[in-house]
């Protein structure tokens, strides 16, 4: 009997204290005229740090715009956070949740592609903006006018890495090992055919899925072709545990990754074995110009940590529709979903934003490098000694 | 040389597998259930390892052994509060129960670690001797080694002691073996926390190998040390052993011959196929153990 009363204490707790979180994120809701916002991510589940990323710099931009004033004439924002847990079915919920919610007048988020595109009919069908700081595939924002990707999509990078490895780092013959998924396929594919337009031979091409650890067997596979560089698509964790393998297997080559691999975790993962390891990226967190500065500076003083390039394009997305709202002149789901696509150089922290007539957005990249366990600028610092 | 690489890259693997399947085994064995928290303790106990070579002591031992008791612990208290309460219910509510706890473990540690990888130091690094001209270094020889030891000293609490003698007896029959006198519960719960210390050895040895903590470090590997549990015969502990090994040794070579997409299709399409032919598993038993 004691075991039952203590069990249920517990499940007692444990309700009291979801109560309490889900109490959190309603609070302030009571306030007229605040403009609501969704942010949908990954909160929990694998990806979850790239969602808790997303939902500080969303908060951290609101409080920002609304402590200068808000938009429109001093209306506040607030924020709906939705959980997708990484999964598309969950995102696609989440979608039809805030849609039939109409106080909700735009949503930003996903964080993945996949989940982006199985939700995109969606908000297609009920016509509010789905704004996603990272889905890179090229189909994504093509996909419905609704839809709006402001990272620049993988067609942008593929082919910017693509003539950073064969005229920069002088590769011609690259091994590809990418992640298994709509970022990934979509990834390896633009910098593959871009490498052999240029002249390059892409010597082998494998993959694996998300969650695997152990990258020995294909990497002893890839080390026994002639490759003088590796392509790497994938996130800074599976990038440490691949380079830290390549190590341990002494296979010495010249790798490159995409823009995910930025993250500051790269190197205190990978330590020694990530050094001269290159990458693109639309944000770098030691950029001089003032507006990376503040927000760069805020994030840290806030939250302890630099913020990764994930995190950087949140924060744009929500600025960015702040400011779209101001120039429609109204809350209107479609007058955002207008004032949005005529998006003109928008002035972000992780490049500007203009958008294509497909509601994607053209960046510029910047050459990194790993130079003395530190991500420098390429064009300054060349490849570290070996 | 190619063959050796791959050869010594999955018995590193299947020393993990291993590890993994003798704790489903056990568990299997005492209580006629797949524990699917199996995989939540792997990553528990690859957090205490982390924890005590970051502040405590930078030794590797140290850390396994941390690794054992973190496992041993959350294994104890996860039997007292729901196994107990529902044996002899269905069988299913178990089952449930412990998918229940393997999220409730990982979001856990998310929320209180954090969800970011964390980099767990480097030990013995250093090439300990070469086969043809491939380098196999000293950790992957206290990986092979570990298991080797836990497999030893499980046998012989098994078939040498006591408490051996009553995990045996409530394997074969709970109900009976509490009317020949034997403390059921008690038994089962050090069964069940001696698979949770498995779990964590190997959760430990897969931070040191990977160089990499974290919340969601368990789930694949759990998965597919279940299934080389199965592989072995799911009651047998030599059997789990030989199902882990031999399971990292085809993945790694799969992986050679097609493609790292491939690999589980490959280690799955040889575990049907085995399984078709011999449904009881490598070293499994006709009847139960």
């Amino acid at each position: 009997m004691a075991k039952r009363i203590v069990v249920g204490l517990l499940v007692l707790v444990a309700a009291a204290g979801g109560a309490f979180a889900a109490g959190q994120g309603e609070r302030a809701a009571a306030t007229d005229g605040d403009i609501h916002i969704a942010l949908s991510a990954p909160i929990t589940g694998d990806w979850s740090e790239y969602g808790i990323g997303f939902d500080r710099s969303a908060r951290m931009a609101i409080d920002q715009i609304n402590a200068d004033g808000g938009v429109l004439g001093g209306r506040k924002f607030r924020l709906s956070v939705g959980d997708t847990e990484g999964n598309p079915q969950m995102g696609t919920t989440l979608a039809q949740r805030f849609t039939a919610d109409r106080t909700i007048v735009a949503q930003i988020g996903p964080f993945a592609s996949s989940t982006a595109m199985a939700s995109q009919p969606i908000f297609d069908a009920e016509g509010m903006v789905q704004l996603s700081p990272t889905a890179s595939h090229a189909d994504f924002a093509g996909g419905s006018r609704w839809s709006f990707g402001i990272v620049g999509t993988q067609a942008g990078e593929g082919p910017f890495n693509a003539r950073f490895a064969y005229e920069h780092l002088g590769l011609r013959r690259v091994a590809v090992l990418h992640l298994n998924n709509d970022f990934g396929i979509d990834s390896a594919y633009y910098f593959s055919k871009a490498f052999e337009e240029l002249g390059g031979e892409i010597v082998e091409t494998d993959f694996y899925f998300d969650g695997e650890r152990d990258f020995t067997a294909v990497l002893t596979k890839l080390s026994r072709t002639n490759a003088d560089g590796l392509y790497i698509v994938s996130f800074y964790n599976d990038g440490a545990a691949i380079n830290l393998q390549r190590q341990r297997l002494g296979w010495d080559v010249q790798v490159l990754g995409t823009g995910s691999l930025y993250n500051e975790q790269l190197i205190a993962l990978g330590g020694d074995s990530v050094e001269g390891v290159c990458t693109a990226t639309v944000f770098y967190a030691d950029d001089p110009d003032p507006r990376v500065r503040r927000y760069v500076e805020e994030f840290r003083s806030r939250y302890g940590v630099t913020p990764s390039f994930h995190a950087a394009v949140a924060y744009d997305a929500m600025m960015l529709l702040a400011d779209a709202i101001e120039r429609a002149g109204s809350t209107d789901r479609a007058a955002i979903r207008d004032a949005l696509a005529e998006t003109v150089d928008f002035e972000a922290v992780a490049g500007n934003v203009t958008f294509t007539p497909e509601g994607d957005a053209v960046k510029s990249y910047r050459r990194l490098v790993i130079y003395n366990g530190e991500f420098r600028l390429f064009d300054e610092v060349g490849l570290p000694r070996r | 040389m190619l063959f050796v690489q791959q050869l010594i890259n999955g018995i590193a693997q299947g020393s993990l597998f291993a590890l993994l399947a003798i704790s489903f085994a056990i568990v299997y064995g005492v209580m006629r259930l797949v524990n699917f928290a199996t995989g939540s303790l792997y990553m528990i106990g690859a957090f205490s390892g982390f924890f005590i070579v970051r502040y405590v002591v930078r030794d590797v031992f140290v850390a396994i052994f941390a690794g054992a008791v973190a496992g041993y612990i959350v294994a104890f208290v996860l039997e007292k509060l729901a196994f107990k309460a529902l044996r002899g219910v269905a069988r299913i509510a178990s089952l449930i129960c412990t998918i229940g706890f393997s999220v409730f473990l990982n979001e856990l540690a998310a929320v209180l670690f954090g969800s970011e990888v964390k980099s767990m130091p480097a030990f013995y690094g250093q090439t300990a001797f070469r086969i043809t001209g491939v380098a196999v270094s000293w950790l992957q020889v206290v990986m092979v080694a570990t298991a080797a030891t836990v497999l030893i000293i499980l046998q012989l609490f098994i078939y040498k002691t006591k408490m051996g003698l009553a995990i045996r007896t409530v394997s074969l029959d709970y109900r009976t073996a509490a009317l020949m006198g034997i403390n059921v519960d008690r038994t089962i719960s050090i069964a069940f926390s001696i698979a949770g210390a498995m779990a964590g050895i190997a959760g430990v040895l897969a931070a040191v190998y990977y160089n990499a903590v974290a919340f969601n470090m368990g789930n694949l590997p759990g998965l597919k040390s279940f299934s080389a549990a199965v592989f072995g015969g799911l009651t047998s502990i030599p059997g789990a052993i030989v199902g882990g090994y031999l399971l990292g040794i085809i993945e790694n070579f799969g992986v050679q011959i097609i493609s790292t997409g491939y690999r589980d299709i490959i280690g799955f399409i040889v575990l049907v196929a085995f399984l078709l032919f011999r449904p009881r598993g490598i070293l499994g038993r006709k009847t139960s153990m």
